[in-house]
């Protein structure tokens, strides 16, 4: 691998038609749960291959078998969790938000399977993904605990387990996402246990995504996260979250998000190398990784392959400049 | 002591009862039925969840909001100098509305809620109240690119929608609930929303309620007192601080009690109600209150929504026998 400028993203890609069908038939009880994992299966290979005709340095395994993140580990935890009604997310959208029902408690592996599965096809690393415990709480109904710090620390308990069985098959990386975190600012030292819970003695190099938030009043409490690595959502905001770590010490790695998830248009050669350099002026190559502001999955397979495309042109035409090799 | 609720009751049911605004909406989408069958099914369910809250028990329904995609853009689509742009988070809730971009001059054109108020009337047999977002919180959830100031925006809202109080009082609304959740976050802001809330309430004679929620008035307590509404709607979920806070000076209004969790499926015991209202008994006499959820329902599934309606009047009835 190069020696900075490592380039990955953020883990969930877009389903192909195929495996959305077969998600929808499964619900509807029209084929077995074999039948759709074969499927998901087929997906996961595809997504291996496109990180790698792209070019990406850490791959992921684009979370194929997942409907949302979780959902996914809720349904798992079948003794503590429930999947309950609808809810509207939005406009038309509804989701079943999860309900916790009893103590929380790891029952088994969830995510290793298909970690290992991805990881046999390639020689390139693939991160073990993860939901976040602050996050698994926060997007879900609590009928159980009393308390969101008690429901937080026993969730952290069970996704460490789970970082735990991903590491001892051999996960280099394992990323832990709290997207919730930047909707509560103020409970950042909740976060924090959380995630320093779900990260104890791991060797691997830990990650967390988080999404664009207000974080100028809670910075020194991300400084000091238990993770090895931040990964942020920078380019849908114009880079203005790089002025924090201008004004203090970070000594992390950080993932720059450099590619607008939300949009159709493919960015441009140029827009790309400029964020950049931007994250370049803050923190040295090495420490910096390139990748997407978010998840994938919600743009076309098509856009997200044109998008990953430019932006590894883009961090080779830089790292040229900087005289690292590829 | 009456129950009420806040508002935004959710849309569609789960199986098997069948979704049929979401279907029709997602028809309407695909161009498979025209605007006319889709305003027909929103007048079907807007029926079906008076009848569940009539049946519930609840004294004061609304309209469920069936209609609206959220308490901002049911606004901002139908008042002139808004357009409206992408999905943005309500709040630290885990659900999005389209956020309202004021790019002229705001100007109230017709009516917009008196149509589906005298609608919701004719189906229910009992007393319905009518929301409006108040100008705070619309112009604190909007994004200002045609004003000088942020007060600017917020004093010409709170003169548009006083034509829209109006109007609701010549239909002959019998209760205008305004929604200022917003403040909550910005309590420094508390002068101007006082000079937009006298503004756009200045006389009208309808009775009108304040309700705000995610949060507690401290900061707020007594002046918030002092607003044009006869009563001060509050959230006792998020805001657990408001039961000590009402009680450090007389509350000279009616309150709206928020006591029933409307963001979490746990249903409240008969006794917790009763509880939470003996709670504010000694600030507020028992017919001073009106218990409700602590804020919109549509955050729950369908039938929790109901189980807890149901709940909350039982222990209204409960704390009537014990504390009345």
């Amino acid at each position: 691998m190069s020696e900075g400028l490592l380039t990955t993203t953020v883990g969930s890609f877009p389903k192909p038609e195929y495996l959305t069908r077969a998600r929808s038939q499964f619900s509807l009880g029209k084929i077995s749960r074999e039948e759709l994992a074969a499927l998901e299966r087929q997906a996961i290979a595809e997504v291996i291959r496109l990180q790698e005709e792209v070019g990406l340095d850490i791959l992921v395994h684009g979370e194929m078998e997942r409907g949302d993140m979780v959902a996914y580990f809720a349904e798992l935890l079948s003794e503590s969790m429930a999947i309950g009604g609808l809810v509207r997310s939005y406009g038309n959208r509804y989701y079943r938000k999860p309900i916790i029902i009893g103590k929380l408690h790891w029952q088994g592996p969830m995510a290793v399977e298909m970690w290992r599965y991805a990881q046999g096809l390639t020689d390139k690393p693939v991160k073990g993904m993860l939901t976040g415990p602050y996050t698994m709480v926060d997007w879900s109904f609590d009928e159980y605990y009393d308390s969101r710090r008690e429901a937080v620390l026993d969730m952290a308990r069970v996704i460490h387990q789970e970082a735990v069985e991903l590491e001892k098959a051999g996960a280099r990386y394992i990323q832990v996402d709290e997207p919730a975190a930047s909707t509560r600012p103020e409970e950042m030292e909740l976060v924090a246990q959380g995630l320093a819970v779900v990260t104890e003695g791991l060797k691997a190099k830990t990650i967390t995504h988080m999404c664009y938030g207000d974080f100028a009043s809670v910075f020194d409490q991300i400084v000091r996260l238990p993770i090895d690595q931040l990964d942020i959502e920078t380019a849908n905001s114009g880079y203005d979250l790089l002025e924090l770590f201008r004004r203090h010490r970070f000594d992390k790695e950080v993932a720059l998000g450099v590619l607008d998830v939300h949009s159709h248009r493919v960015e441009t050669l140029e827009e790309i190398k400029e964020g950049i350099r931007r994250g370049l002026e803050v923190l040295p190559p090495q420490r910096l990784y390139i990748d997407p502001d978010c998840g994938l999955k919600t743009r076309t397979w098509d856009e997200a392959a044109a998008k990953l495309r430019v932006m590894v042109q883009a961090v080779r035409e830089v790292r040229r400049e900087l005289g690292i090799e590829d | 002591m009456l129950t009420t609720v806040v508002g935004s009751y959710p849309k569609i049911p789960n199986r098997p009862r069948p979704a049929r605004l979401r279907a029709a909406i997602a028809r309407f989408d695909r161009g498979e039925i025209g605007e006319d069958e889709l305003r027909r099914v929103e007048d079907e369910v807007t029926i079906e969840v008076i009848q569940e809250q009539v049946e519930a028990g609840i004294d004061i329904v609304s309209d469920g909001q069936i209609r609206w995609e959220d308490d901002q853009t049911y606004f901002a689509r139908r008042i002139g100098g808004f357009t409206i742009d992408g999905l943005i988070r309500y709040f630290d809730t885990n659900t999005y509305y389209r956020q309202p971009v004021v790019t002229g001059a705001v100007q109230w054109r017709e009516p917009i809620a008196v149509n589906d108020y005298r609608f919701a009337a004719a189906h229910s047999s009992r007393p319905v109240k009518t929301l409006v977002t108040g100008p705070y919180t619309m112009a604190a959830l909007s994004a200002n690119e045609h004003y000088g100031s942020f007060g600017e925006l917020v004093l010409a809202l709170a003169r548009e929608l006083r034509q829209e109080v109006l109007a609701l009082e010549k239909a002959g609304v019998p209760l205008i609930q305004v929604s200022e959740p917003a403040i909550l976050k910005r309590k420094e802001d508390f002068p101007l929303f006082r000079q937009a809330l006298e503004q756009m309430m200045e006389g009208v004679a309808v009775e009108a309620h304040l309700y705000t929620w995610f949060g507690d008035i401290e900061g707020l307590f007594p002046q918030i007192l002092d607003l044009p509404f006869s009563t001060i709607g509050l959230d006792f979920v998020m805001g657990p601080a408001n039961y000590e806070i009402i009680s450090r000076a007389p509350f000279a209004k009616k309150l709206g009690l928020g006591i029933v969790d409307a963001r979490n499926t746990r249903l409240e015991t008969v006794e917790q109600i009763v509880e939470r209202i003996r709670r504010v008994s000694d600030v507020v006499p028992l017919d001073g209150i009106y218990v409700n959820p602590s804020s919109r329902l549509e955050y729950l599934p369908r039938e929790v929504a109901e189980a807890k309606l149901k709940r909350m009047v039982e222990g209204v009835r409960r704390a009537q026998e014990v504390l009345g």
